[in-house]
């Protein structure tokens, strides 16, 4: 079953090519460390995912390209079909001839209604290519000013012209030090308005990419390719096909609807993130060699720690020790050291997966009380190794790593709110002290309830 | 137990010695996965051994449709225990049979007679084969008989032990409307490939009433080897409906055969006979509990009737003489007229919904340009129509319980001072 993939303004444009890029080469790559067969089978099902035919034979990404400007369309277009393996379709894309300042509410408001229809016309053009549509990605930033506002405009009109499709937005979450003084209440617009319409959040933090890059990958100047190509592997390395069944060699065909039946049920919890091991730079990948047994064990501790990568991992973080009563209602001042899991998707890849030892995972001391391990932790895998890593494993959680940013955000949002600082830009343009009031209601209400686990 | 089934066939007809084996035979034949006829007889004898095979016969036949496929995962103990509960619920008379240990280790003269019980009842026989019928073309129920019908033996009774998180049950509950999205999603895509099949084979159909092909026919002609699967299929199925029309032809043997079984039981118990049938709707927890409940009910009743007399009153004291006069009757009768009205256009509909033509059961799909319909055809815009305004008159009952239930929120929320309630966020 199909995904379509909205890219939108420049941070979505930029990601999707890497995603895009990322998942053609992973599917033709030679080392798969698999029979001919096998890859085969991956190729085709990684294929009538995310790319459709075309009659000279370059497949064309499933996806549709949104920007005001055409200068990021343009380069992005264009490097995708330099590259002569994959390209966009000739007429995805929506651009205007001019940006329009950098604001939230502009894009909302006037943008989105005004180019509504082009937009959709678009998506339901790609739409109708498929198959069988499993649902949608959105690529997105969530502090963005214009390409944000239409990001989330674009996201509710998704939710009713294909109320029964699923969606799941990419969202890039800012930098802690942003340089734009308004980046919080875009950021808490943006997350509120997703939260109603949107079934699953798939936050990337800036931060933590960033650190990635300089700790793990050893770039010394790191531009926004570099993280885009992180991010794009962490993307890839969960969404590319996975046996559908534990003994099985038949690939899901809904992976997106398995992970969120199992992650995102519930409606005040959607805000899930991802985290994979190992990650290097390839130089340092032809040296090294993995166990299941190290990889799971660091990556169960960054699940804990609320570590973002394999390095500086605090080992000191334990599970609550079992046979006490569970936590109950937190003080919100309270310092958070244990991450508590709702529900977690680990996803192995490579040599050897069926021996991996998931036991660690299973622990209910990881998770909240009134979900079991077994309804909780769900595991996916295949022998294909993924992108030249021998063994690699990924973990989609939904746990409470978000909790303290938002809190954060929230706050800082409120402190200007509270003082009326720049909400003038806003209520020119339809968005109204009401609408800012919802926002904080609703996200108080998602950080209450993620520390109430 | 008495002889249920009249005597429609000259008795007179099948009187000679093989008569019985041969109707048992075709009987064994036209079951799917039926016992041999050495089970039939050794079952007259109650030998143990006939046993599990009855059990599993029952269970065939009692099972909803939908359990066919993971029937095979149930141990004999399971399939035992939903008999049971299935034969009780149909006001299965016998006693013993109820009692009969679930190993089946013994009592295959009680299955024999509740397997002939059921055969007496009503169409069993032809059910099944109906259930097992080989399908060529692309078929599509167009009416949701079946699905109610085919509801089974009542689930077990579960208790929650203690308090239960709500949020676990949201959980669930929002895995199931995944699901629900999942399952939309794929009928969308197998509409889209039925679509194509049927738009790409146009002109290859031998009928030409059909004009394309099915998924099944498509098949046949791109796989030989599951074309000749389906031959096989298909002269099985034939071979048990001709089991079946000489079992029809030759049954009065077996029904005389079945007295004699009947009469080699040991006489039942005097008062169990009075017991009735076991009504599987009403959980029984204990014998004070109906008590309790009838109490409950009559009072509430009671509190109903005050409290609609105080309303009537002060609706009246409202009113009070208004009402009378020559500006309301005019009001009066556009009401009424109003109120015949929408009745006459109720009643209308409800006809519509009844009327004679109402399809049933699966209808092949077959895709056509003309419009000229056919005397037997069924027009899928016709069945969408109906579809919709059943979907209509849903979503407005919907709509209406919602509102209750915000009415009701509303009340509560005023009704505590001081506290602030958050109603989860609603486009």
């Amino acid at each position: 079953m199909s995904i379509v993939t909205v890219q939108l303004g420049q941070c979505g444009n930029q990601i999707g090519f890497e995603v895009f890029d990322t998942l053609f080469s992973d599917s033709h790559s030679s080392q798969g460390l698999c029979s001919k067969r096998e890859n085969e089978a991956y190729q085709a099902s990684c294929k009538e995912r995310f790319f459709s035919e075309e009659e000279n034979g370059v497949p064309i990404a499933r996806a549709v390209l949104v920007d005001m400007e055409p200068k990021v369309i343009n380069q992005t277009l264009s490097k995708a079909a330099q590259s002569g393996r994959w390209k966009y379709g000739q007429h995805a894309y929506f651009c205007q001839k001019q940006g329009s300042g950098n604001n939230w509410a502009y894009g909302y408001s006037v943008h989105g209604p005004r180019h509504e229809e082009s937009i959709m016309n678009l998506i339901q053009k790609e739409v109708e290519k498929c198959d069988s549509l499993s649902g949608f990605f959105i690529i997105m930033s969530m502090a963005g000013g214009t390409g944000s506002g239409i990001g989330a405009f674009v996201t509710q009109n998704l939710q009713d012209h294909y109320a029964h499709s699923l969606k799941m937005n990419q969202i890039i979450w800012p930098y802690g030090t942003g340089e734009v003084i308004v980046q919080n209440y875009n950021s808490i617009l943006t997350l509120s308005h997703l939260y109603r319409s949107s079934d699953a959040l798939l936050v990337h933090e800036n931060d933590a990419v960033h650190k990635i890059c300089a700790k793990l990958m050893n770039i010394k100047q790191i531009s926004f390719s570099d993280i885009n190509q992180v991010l794009a592997h962490q993307l890839g390395s969960v969404f590319q096909p996975v046996y559908s069944a534990e003994g099985s060699f038949h690939y899901r065909r809904n992976p997106l609807g398995d992970l969120m039946e199992n992650l995102v049920p519930h409606p005040e919890f959607k805000m899930l993130g991802v985290r994979n091991i190992p990650q290097m730079s390839e130089n340092s990948l032809a040296y090294s060699t993995f166990t299941w047994a190290g990889l799971l064990k660091h990556l169960r501790q960054m699940l804990i720690s609320n570590a973002k990568m394999e390095e500086g991992i605090d080992w000191q973080v334990r599970p609550p020790i079992s046979g006490l009563p569970p936590l109950g209602k937190m003080p919100l001042n309270k310092e958070l050291h244990f991450n508590t899991s709702i529900a977690n998707l680990a996803i192995l890849r490579g040599k050897d997966v069926q021996s991996a030892d998931l036991e660690g995972f299973k622990d209910p001391a990881l998770y909240t009380s009134w979900l079991e391990p077994v309804d909780a932790f769900n595991v996916w895998k295949t022998q294909r190794a993924f992108s030249k890593y021998e063994k690699s494993a990924s973990l989609v959680s939904n746990s409470q790593f978000l909790v303290k940013p938002l809190d954060m955000i929230v706050g800082k949002a409120w402190n200007m709110f509270a003082s009326k600082a720049y909400l003038h830009q806003y209520t020119k343009f339809g968005i109204e002290e009401e609408d800012f009031l919802d926002s904080f209601t609703l996200l108080e209400q998602v950080v209450a309830s993620y520390y109430n686990l | 137990m008495g002889r249920r089934r009249r005597l429609l066939v000259n008795p007179a007809a099948e009187a000679g010695a093989g008569a019985l084996p041969k109707a048992i035979a075709a009987l064994s034949r036209s079951l799917p996965a039926g016992p041999s006829p050495e089970i039939f007889r050794r079952a007259k004898f109650d030998r143990p051994e006939a046993a599990p095979a009855l059990w599993q016969l029952l269970f065939r036949f009692l099972s909803p449709r939908s359990i066919g496929g993971a029937s095979a995962s149930l141990g004999l103990e399971a399939q035992a225990c939903l008999v049971k509960s299935a034969l009780r619920s149909q006001g299965y008379p016998r006693q013993v049979l109820a009692q009969l240990p679930e190993d089946g280790s013994r009592g295959s003269r009680e299955l024999l007679l509740a397997l002939s019980w059921l055969l007496a009842r009503g169409p069993v026989l032809e059910r099944l084969l109906a259930q097992a019928h080989v399908q060529l073309g692309d078929e599509m129920p167009v009416c949701e008989c079946e699905a109610v019908a085919s509801t089974g033996p009542p689930a077990p009774h579960m208790e929650a032990e203690g308090p239960v998180d709500i949020r676990c049950v949201q959980w669930l509950m929002g895995r199931l409307r995944f699901r629900w999205r999942c399952l939309t999603a794929s009928q969308q895509e197998q509409c889209a490939l039925l679509s194509k099949i049927h738009l790409y084979t146009r002109g290859c159909h031998s009928d030409q009433r059909l004009g394309h092909l099915s998924v099944a026919e498509t098949e046949m002609l791109r796989d030989p080897e599951g074309g000749r699967q389906l031959l096989r299929r298909l002269e099985h199925e034939n071979a048990g409906l001709e089991a079946a029309l000489q079992w029809r032809r030759g049954e009065l043997v077996f029904w005389r055969w079945m007295d004699t079984v009947l009469g080699a039981c040991p006489p039942e118990a005097p008062a169990a006979a009075a017991q009735p049938a076991f009504l599987p709707r009403i959980p029984e927890r204990g014998p004070g509990q109906g008590e309790l409940v009838a109490r409950e009910l009559r009072a509430l009743q009671e509190e109903l009737c005050e409290a609609t007399e105080r309303r009537r009153a002060a609706w009246e004291a409202r009113v009070g003489g208004q009402g009378r006069g020559p500006q309301w009757s005019s009001a009066r009768q556009a009401l009424q007229k109003a109120v015949d009205q929408e009745l006459a256009a109720l009643q209308w509909a409800w006809e519509q919904d009844r009327g004679p033509a109402r399809p049933h059961g699966p209808h092949r799909l077959v895709r056509r340009e003309d419009e000229a319909p056919g005397g037997q055809d069924l027009q899928a815009a016709e069945v969408i129509r109906v579809l919709r305004s059943k979907e209509a008159c849903l979503e407005a009952v919907l709509r209406q319980l919602q509102g209750q239930c915000r009415q009701e929120l509303a009340r509560l929320a005023g009704a505590l001072p001081g506290l602030i309630w958050i109603l989860p966020p609603r486009r």
